[in-house]
């Protein structure tokens, strides 16, 4: 026995030996750029050096690079922005048919929207914009200019109408926690372009954070890695960006090479590739020290720019946020997620149709439509796929509360994309007289992220991940890619 | 240069290494022993019919294809239109073998659109196994665990052997031609098992009495004192409180905070005082019910009330009440089951035998229960309360004593109101309790709660041992659950706990152990300890040190170029582990090394510095007011745990968030780590105040090196490490007094935190000292258990 533990010494010896030089041979190239490949087989050494942010294998030939995700929380009113209802208008006050509703479930059931029948108008006025002639309110003029460049997905369907619940369903397909959410799959499967930034990012403003937190930019069973990293509106953009008091960029530097150095040698020492990884996630770490603040710094964007978005410099806002959003995939970031709050409609104090909403499309309205004009003036629009939608939508009748309102509505609402291979000035789906439900071309949650999957040239049926016996999607066992959309 | 790393040997492509391992599993290295010990269903067949064939001919009757069920021999062998999957009478005949080796793709299964395909090996050893006869078994989860004999061994390897985990070990290990590695050296092992019991790295001064007693037994006299330590349930405890998805909030929407303290006080008690497993988990789903239920066995029924609460506007609470029982079914059934039961909620369980009806007689042991808020008084409070009382009593009784017309009579009934009014407040926790009217059960049509169907009886699966009352209640259900004839909950168990010492179940897949999961490696192993485990009353101490103890724990885990060649994934064990702390040891650990740890246990949570913004990010923000004295200093396991909005430096070292159970954590390794360690306000706190330590207790530099490393890694320097370290400390130093400001800087965060006690050598040798213990609290070895 003795004599076969002597002979695994010598061999880890060996080993040690081997690392060795090759560490002395290698580390002129750099830190973390060891090779191990005849150390540890070649399996182990692809492993070891394996990067799940390097730009990944598509299914095939995609037709965006990133996504751009504008996610309206609250539920914007459809029928205030989008699916213009002349019907709606002529009944306002009148019952909504029985046959719409009977079976139905709505949030509030049992308080506020208790026996609430009565259809409501639109509260806005629309007309048309593009070639198309495609309708929007008098809220959005600067959405509605950028017309002709989106599919209108008039028929987006979802299965849950409460807020947390609901963005979950939209963020990850499911209700159920403990799942990843869209920009973790997109990652998990593409991988990113950037080497110093974070290849999932989330932005948020308004005025209060979205509803569900964390679970909504999640990455559930698969590694943390693919979670959304918040950018942060002020202090820090990312957390723990700055160096502590005291540390100037050339001590933290010092204090890397200290770090690594050592870790290294703890590398030659135990042969876990591990370590690489490490060494070379503090390398990185050093890097976003000084590409964060660069991303952040918009003082070399013209005041042409400023002003298409309408940002104001200093002041975090929406507008700031899309224009970061472009920055971020002008520097490889794959996918970033805006949150905007609040668009909750219920007629109540701070929600209401008139004053409240208006103040939320005023701080979206621009800066939305400018971002897409921006993408488009740098050559981006064709491969970034720009999505801009809430929850859900809103009910046809009205809710009453201090004024009239409306409830959370999950049977059609309105979402649009642009770039990144969409069909532009079309429109998909039309509801019934009332905006209530699909008479055509249902686009269901499930549907729109198989066709952004599709989009990026990942087949939702074939983007899996193994987790307790079974291969999870992000389409769990649905999903159709919506042919109509496509360019 | 690589962007956002992971481990690539836990967590990266898991996937593909997961199914890597089960082609190894159950192709290349069996199909090697195959040949000796012929086919094996559970082994070789039931993974690959699982994989291939159950999804339209397994157990969920309504998505069945032509009738045909290929999960049971009965289903296999009945004739269809005269023909027999398996024809037992002319097994040549076999239908299944015509279809898989068909040419003919219209014939061939599985189907072209499925999204499964044989391998030739598959298709062999399928052809194979029909031909020698067909034979099922029933899979290996559901059979009763046997105490299985000893595998016999060659001498050197039975001198290896400490106990008896070793020997089924080293029959493996002799089987893959794997040899074993050295023991690790003292003080590595000292630290190992320090982390692995009490996720608390050992003193210098416990170091060197370990590595000075060479006594036989040195060992075993610390592990059984960790055992002993207090830590050793917040260590431990918090394993069980990540499958209790335990929070302080609500979740959804409003995250609201909630005080649910008293039940994550009472995991750790309970596991402190090594409460037989069967009892902890009857405790837990039922313990409200047990006869004359104390204080305690109320507040461990918490473990279910551990769900989210969804407080939003427009709720049907209904549906939220109906959803809580969801997830305390598919809960209950990763942790105690090592099944996905979940999946029977919508339909029929597609891969194990478990019908959509046997979950919802499930459901209906869960379905009459309360939920309530009760009061849950510490000791120290039931003290102060019963002296409270004394005092009223003694108020009352000298009112009783004075006449109507008294004039002392109102201001002492003033001063009695008062009294009565002040009495000592006691923190509530959230629990079980049954039911007055029990609620009728349906079964829900696709898991609809809208959609209800026939009327359900509470009932368990049958394919597991049968319930002594047949109409039973939630205790007879827990009861079940913790009965000795249950196959799975002590084999889940020992299966997790052989997961926390080596970092990987002896089943891989250790929330599913269902034909899906990936099958034991040492299935032997798996249910000797788990028959160990019952046998000597369902101690869980007994077992851990049963582990520990084994020559296969002592091993150093340092890479070998053999074994990386036959067992890259370390399956036969050939070494140890090395694998990164779990989050709350991450800073557990800093706060030991800089001597600011308090050993306060217990009571509400805590809120050790987070930077500024962090709240931001939930519907409400909500405060975070970092907490001064001796809690800001507590261990991680009492920091306060808000779901939508999870403390980053625990986060970001992947702890979970309490939203589902978590049975193991992923280990990721990523960019956001580093920053946290080395800009954290909180990480830096801690080093300073472990450059402060090491500048009062020891004196020259080298020893100050020399103490940095038995304090931050368990172990001496090397000649290099200790050049690297002074080289930093002399440049620093330096520096520092040119930028004298950057060195002021430094120290002034001391002295908001009151440390700064004039050090020798002044500002720069305090700030010099403190990148120096910056660097120290940042090594891979410090985050790392080796």
């Amino acid at each position: 026995m003795m004599n076969d533990l002597m002979g695994s010494q010598a061999q880890q010896m060996d080993l040690q030996q081997f690392t060795r030089r090759h560490f002395f041979s290698q580390c002129s190239i750099g830190l973390g750029s060891i090779a191990l490949g005849s150390l540890l087989g070649d399996d182990l050494a692809k492993a070891a050096r394996a990067n799940p942010f390097q730009p990944g294998k598509p299914h095939f030939q995609p037709r965006a690079k990133n996504v751009i995700y504008m996610f309206m929380a609250g539920g914007p009113s459809q029928l205030e922005l989008f699916d213009w209802k002349p019907e709606l208008a002529r009944r306002s006050g009148d019952n909504i048919p029985e046959s719409f509703i009977r079976g139905k479930r709505f949030a509030f059931m049992n308080s506020t929207f208790k026996d609430q029948k009565k259809l409501l108008g639109p509260v806005k006025q629309f007309r048309q914009h593009g070639q198309a002639g495609m309708w929007f309110s008098d809220n959005i003029p600067h959405i509605g200019g950028i017309a002709d460049e989106m599919t209108m997905f008039r028929t987006c369907k979802t299965n849950l109408f409460n807020h947390a619940p609901a963005k979950l369903f939209m963020n990850t397909g499911t209700g159920i926690f403990g799942r990843p959410s869209m920009g973790s799959w997109v990652t998990y499967g593409i991988g990113s372009e950037t080497q110093s930034l974070p290849g999932f990012v989330v932005l948020h403003s308004g005025s209060r954070g979205p509803r569900g937190g964390a679970a909504n930019w999640a990455s559930g069973f698969l590694p943390t890695t693919y979670q959304g990293v918040p950018l942060r509106g002020s202090g820090d953009p990312i957390l723990n960006l700055a160096n502590p008091a005291g540390v100037s960029a050339r001590r933290q530097r010092a204090s890397i090479d200290a770090i690594n150095k050592l870790n290294l040698k703890r590398l030659v020492a135990t042969g876990d590739p591990e370590i690489n990884t490490r060494i070379a996630s503090y390398e990185m770490a050093y890097r976003m020290q000084s590409s964060a603040p660069e991303l952040m710094d918009i003082s070399g964007e013209s005041k042409a720019t400023l002003d298409l978005y309408g940002v104001e410099q200093g002041k975090p806002s929406y507008a700031n946020n899309c224009l970061l959003a472009r920055r971020l995939v002008q520097r490889g970031t794959r996918f970033v997620q805006l949150y905007h709050t609040n668009w909750d409609s219920h007629g109540g104090p701070g929600e209401t149709l008139t004053k409240d909403f208006d103040k939320v499309t005023h701080e979206v309205d621009q800066a939305s439509a400018a971002l897409v004009k921006d993408l488009k003036a740098h050559g981006m629009l064709d491969d970034t796929l720009v999505i801009w939608g809430g929850e859900f939508g809103r009910t046809p009748m009205s809710e009453a509360r201090q004024t009239a309102g409306r409830n959370h509505h999950i049977d059609a609402f309105t979402m649009w994309m642009a770039g990144g291979g969409i069909k532009p000035g079309n429109i998909v789906g039309a509801t019934d007289e009332f905006g209530f439900g699909a008479i055509d071309q249902e686009c269901h949650v499930h549907d729109l992220h198989a066709t952004v999957l599709h989009q990026l040239g990942l087949d939702h049926k074939r983007l899996t991940f193994r987790f307790q016996g079974r291969d999870f999607r992000l389409t769990d066992v649905h999903g159709n890619v919506i042919q109509d959309a496509l360019g | 240069m690589p962007s956002f790393f992971v481990s690539p040997f836990i967590p990266l492509n898991f996937r593909r290494l997961a199914e890597a391992t089960v082609l190894v599993g159950a192709l290349a290295v069996d199909l090697a022993n195959t040949e000796a010990v012929g086919i094996d269903f559970n082994r070789d067949i039931r993974p690959v019919l699982s994989e291939n064939c159950f999804q339209c001919h397994g157990p969920d009757a309504a998505k069945r294809k032509t009738g045909l069920r290929l999960d049971t021999s009965e289903g296999a062998t009945e004739a269809r239109d005269g023909v027999r999957a398996i024809d037992l009478a002319d097994l040549a005949k076999s239908e299944l073998l015509a279809r898989i080796t068909a040419t003919d793709p219209d014939t061939r299964m599985p189907p072209p659109e499925a999204n499964s395909r044989l391998t030739p090996e598959q298709v062999t050893l399928l052809s194979e196994w029909v031909k020698a006869g067909g034979e099922y078994d029933r899979h290996w989860a559901f059979k009763k665990p046997v105490r299985q004999l000893l595998p016999s061994l060659a001498a050197n390897r039975r001198a290896w052997a400490k106990n008896a985990v070793d020997v089924f070990i080293a029959a493996k290990q002799a089987e893959a031609s794997v040899m074993p590695s050295p023991q690790a050296a003292k003080a590595t092992l000292l630290r190992r098992v320090s982390l692995d019991l009490t996720g608390l790295p050992p003193s210098p001064v416990q170091i060197a009495a370990f590595v000075a007693d060479t006594s036989p037994d040195a060992f075993e006299k610390v592990v059984d004192g960790l055992l002993q330590s207090p830590h050793y349930g917040e260590r431990l405890g918090r394993h069980w409180l990540d499958t209790a998805r335990y929070a302080d909030s609500d979740g959804y929407s409003h995250d609201a905070g909630r005080s649910m303290w008293p039940y994550r006080d009472w995991v750790i008690d309970a596991t402190n005082r090594d409460v037989s497993f069967d009892r902890f988990v009857i405790e837990q789903l039922a313990g409200d019910m047990l006869p004359d239920a104390t204080l305690p066995q109320r507040i461990a029924t918490g473990f279910h009330r551990n769900t989210q609460i969804n407080t939003e506007g427009g709720v049907d609470k209904e549906q939220f009440r109906v959803d809580s029982i969801f997830d305390r079914i598919a809960t209950t059934g990763e942790v105690m089951f090592g099944l996905t039961l979940g999946c029977a909620q919508c339909h029929d369980h597609k891969f194990d035998p478990i019908s959509q009806v046997e979950y919802y007689r499930l459901f209906a042991f869960f379905n009459n229960a309360d939920e309530p808020r009760i009061e849950a008084p510490t000791a120290e409070v039931l003290a102060r309360r019963a002296e409270h009382g004394a005092r009223v009593k003694q108020l009352e009784t000298e009112l009783s004593a004075l006449a109507k017309e008294d004039a002392k009579r109102k201001p002492l009934e003033a001063s009695l109101a008062k009294l009565k009014k002040a009495r000592p407040s006691a923190a509530t926790t959230l629990v079980m309790a049954k039911r007055g009217k029990p609620r009728t059960t349906r079964r829900f049509v696709q898991g609809d709660f809208t959609r209800p169907a026939e009327e359900m009886q509470p009932g368990t699966p049958s394919v597991l041992h049968r319930l002594a009352q047949p109409d039973g209640d939630r205790l007879d259900f827990a009861r079940w659950v913790a009965d000795r004839n249950n196959p799975l909950l002590a084999r889940v168990a020992v299966n997790r706990m052989w997961q926390h010492f080596f970092g990987r179940g002896i089943v891989q897949t250790e929330n599913d152990f269902g034909s899906q999961g990936i099958p034991p490696t040492h299935p032997k192993l798996l249910d000797w300890l788990a028959v160990e485990f019952m046998e000597n009353g369902w101690s869980q101490k007994q077992i851990h040190r049963l582990i520990v103890t084994s020559a296969t724990y002592r091993q150093v885990s340092l890479r070998r170029a053999d074994l990386e060649r036959v067992d890259p994934y370390n399956k036969w064990l050939g070494r140890q582990a090395r694998f990164r702390l779990d989050a709350e040891v991450v800073r557990d650990l800093a706060l030991a090394s800089s001597g600011l740890l308090s050993a306060k246990m217990g009571g509400p949570g805590v809120f050790p510095p987070q930077p500024e913004g962090c709240m931001d990010l939930g519907q409400h923000r909500k405060t975070w007011k970092a907490s001064s004295g001796e809690d800001r200093f507590r261990r991680a396991a009492y920091t306060y745990r808000w779901r939508n909005t999870p403390h980053p430096a625990l986060k970001v070292f992947d702890a979970p968030a309490g939203l589902a159970a978590c049975t193991r954590r992923i280990r990721s390794n990523t960019p956001l780590q580093a920053l946290t360690l080395m800009n954290d306000p909180a990480f830096v706190e801690l080093a300073v105040g472990l450059a402060r330590r090491l500048m009062a207790e020891a004196d020259s530099a080298a020893n100050r090196i020399r103490l940095g490393f038995q304090l931050c890694l368990g172990r001496e320097p090397d000649a290099e490490e200790l050049r690297l370290l002074t080289g930093l400390v002399e440049s620093q130093r330096s520096e520092f007094t040119v930028q004298s400001a950057e060195a002021k800087a430094v120290v002034a965060k001391a002295k908001l935190l009151g440390q700064a006690t004039q050090p020798a050598g002044g500002d720069t040798e305090f700030a010099a000292w403190t990148m120096a213990a910056r660097v120290l609290l940042n090594l891979d070895e410090t985050i790392t258990r080796e």
